[in-house]
């Protein structure tokens, strides 16, 4: 047999398994279900699976031969040439072998997330790029959804936990209330019948401690009224005002424990949408829970309250200590129920706080103080006096 | 004030019921306490007139039935109720039973006594009443036309969120609304806003 021959029929079968190497590829290319792109060393498509037509929205004739740079959005499209370079000169591996979620542009310039595998072959001197791609949309969406559905959660039983027990509680503790508040009143008015100056004193105080009955009534009420239908009685006040009230009420009596307390107010921060009561209670929680943690564990006792107009028409409220200040895991749960640091405490304090703060449309959340300590802040929506409200909010 | 009215006091819980008599004693008014509705509808024939002032969930039969029971034996004595779930859905369907006050637990006693005292005066013509109906539609004329659709739906009972609905306008707004509505009728509670409108408002 000629020599030519020989090599014509070599070369026949080299090309059949030429062929035959190229038909599978295609197949493997029309049917592997995630989409798959095959690039050279200078980042030029020589194939794109089927899935990763539809998913880019360009067909094979479109894209053959292009930069697979035109496949991703700035800043990654700039410099994806670059990328390719540095790997051919310095082969070090930045994401082939590692895998790594990145964004991609459809032919639409729509973006999507996506997670990108990336396998390098050798052939004939030459490189060669496999990219397998896995649309995560879906799974994102889901991911969000899910966390969304989480927080909804965990605040539903929140509330449901503090609406069960303030709703039990209203019950239990408005009926000896009222006896209490009867037979005060009642006292105040037989006094009245009395003449002398001890008589004056006893219905003075007899009638504040009648008020005071009262007092823990509405307390309840609110809270009651605000689990139960998430809004409580909120109207324009003054943020100075309720923080003077408030320290007013949580201060008494700590003099003696040698605490300093100073106060920084910005005067922009002034007129709040608030329910007076519940914000009391919230700023009187974090005063007193500054005071106990400074008398227990520290020497220098400043306690500091703070306000804060910010742009986007939220107050900043702070109040910051110089106590022990908190472990991170600690401070992370800090406002979930039933996460206490006190020995005496149910760990409910923070958990209200929230709850109220959140149904006033802001946040609470705990800073390290940087010269040690801890500094609670919370937000609240500032307002005008007479606000007249625009159908167009 | 006639010597021969009796407020009947009808509340489950002892402590509440005496401590009741003796506020109300101390203003001079005679008392009779009952432990649940059915002693008192039991002790009724021989009952001198007066009012009544009962609490809405108890055991048995409750505060709103006993109205019903009290309208179905044609006897007419104002009832005032008092309660320590004070919800407004409640409020309301006590008001709509024929209740002539509806007061939340725990209570001021000028509150108290003063629908006690209207109550036994209900026949006859009542200047202060009068006179407190006028300041009160004087405070609802002030209500811009929006305010007043928002104390519509607060007094049907509605979340801020379903009268936002209702209104096609956001619930942040709602908000707004009813804070000023709070404040130009001057009411301390929603509660209280509900029964300045049932008791006064009734001309609107």
């Amino acid at each position: 047999m000629p020599a030519t021959t020989h090599a014509q029929k070599d070369l026949a079968v080299l090309t059949t398994a030429l062929e035959a190497a190229e038909a599978r590829l295609r197949s493997i290319m029309q049917t592997v279900p995630d989409a798959m792109i095959i690039i050279d060393e200078r980042g030029r498509i020589e194939s794109l699976s089927a899935t990763a037509e539809q998913l880019f929205g360009y067909s094979m004739d479109e894209v053959a031969g292009k930069n697979i740079k035109q496949l991703m959005p700035t800043p990654h499209r700039e410099q994806h040439d670059g990328y390719l370079e540095r790997y051919l000169t310095t082969g070090e591996r930045r994401i082939i072998g590692i895998g790594r979620v990145v964004i991609g542009q459809r032919k639409d310039g729509t973006t999507f997330p996506m997670h990108l595998t990336i396998g390098e072959l050798k052939a004939a001197e030459k490189h060669y790029f496999t990219g397998f791609i896995r649309d995560l949309t879906d799974q994102q969406m889901t991911e969000n959804r899910l966390k969304e559905l989480q927080s909804e959660v965990t605040h539903m039983s929140r509330f449901t936990a503090l609406g069960e027990m303030a709703s039990t509680l209203a019950h239990e503790i408005n009926q000896p209330l009222t006896a209490i508040t009867n037979y005060l009143k009642g006292c105040r008015r037989l006094l009245e019948r009395i003449d002398g100056e001890p008589a004056l004193v006893l219905r003075d105080a007899v009638n504040k401690a009648a008020d005071q009955a009262l007092r823990a009534g509405d307390i309840i009420r609110r809270l009651r009224e605000f689990v139960a239908r998430g809004e409580g009685d909120r109207r324009v006040e003054s943020l100075p005002k309720l923080i003077e009230d408030a320290s007013t009420l949580a201060l008494l009596g700590v003099k003696e424990n040698g605490i300093a307390v100073s106060y920084r107010l910005d005067p922009a921060a002034d007129l709040v949408l608030a329910d007076r009561i519940q914000i009391q209670q919230v700023l009187i929680n974090l005063i007193r829970n500054a005071i106990e943690i400074m008398i227990e564990s520290s020497s220098r006792r400043d306690l500091e309250i703070g306000t804060l107009a910010h742009a986007d028409r939220t107050v900043e409220v702070s109040v910051s200590d110089t106590g022990s200040g908190l472990a991170p895991e600690v401070a992370a749960r800090l406002f979930q129920p039933f996460v206490t640091t006190k020995r005496k405490g149910m760990g409910l304090g923070l958990s209200i706080c929230r709850t109220i703060v959140e149904a006033h449309g802001g946040k609470i959340w705990v800073d390290a103080r940087p010269s040690g300590g801890t500094i609670f802040r919370f937000t609240l929506r500032a307002t005008r006096e007479e606000e007249e409200p625009t159908r167009a909010e | 004030m006639p010597n021969s009215q009796v407020v009947h006091v009808i509340d489950d819980d002892v402590e509440v019921r005496q401590s009741l008599a003796f506020l109300l004693s101390t203003a001079g008014l005679a008392v009779r306490v009952h432990e649940s509705a059915v002693a008192f509808l039991t002790a009724l024939p021989g009952a001198q007139d007066g009012c009544i002032v009962t609490d809405v969930r108890m055991p048995d039969m409750d505060g709103l039935e006993l109205q019903r029971q009290l309208r179905a034996k044609k006897i007419g004595l104002p009832v005032i109720v008092i309660t320590g779930h004070g919800d407004i859905a409640l409020a309301v369907e006590a008001m709509k039973a024929g209740a002539v006050d509806f007061i939340e637990k725990p209570f001021d006693d000028e509150v108290l006594l003063g629908a006690i005292r209207s109550a036994l005066a209900r026949h006859a013509p009542d200047a202060e009443k009068e006179g407190r109906r006028a300041e009160i539609q004087g405070r609802l004329d002030l209500l811009s036309e929006r305010e007043s659709e928002v104390l519509d739906g607060l007094v049907a009972g509605k979340p801020n969120k379903i009268i936002a609905y209702d209104l096609g306008i956001s619930a942040r707004t709602v908000e707004v609304y009813r804070a000023n509505v709070m404040t130009k009728m001057q009411a301390a509670s929603l509660s209280e806003l509900v029964r300045m409108v049932l008791l006064d408002g009734g001309v609107r």
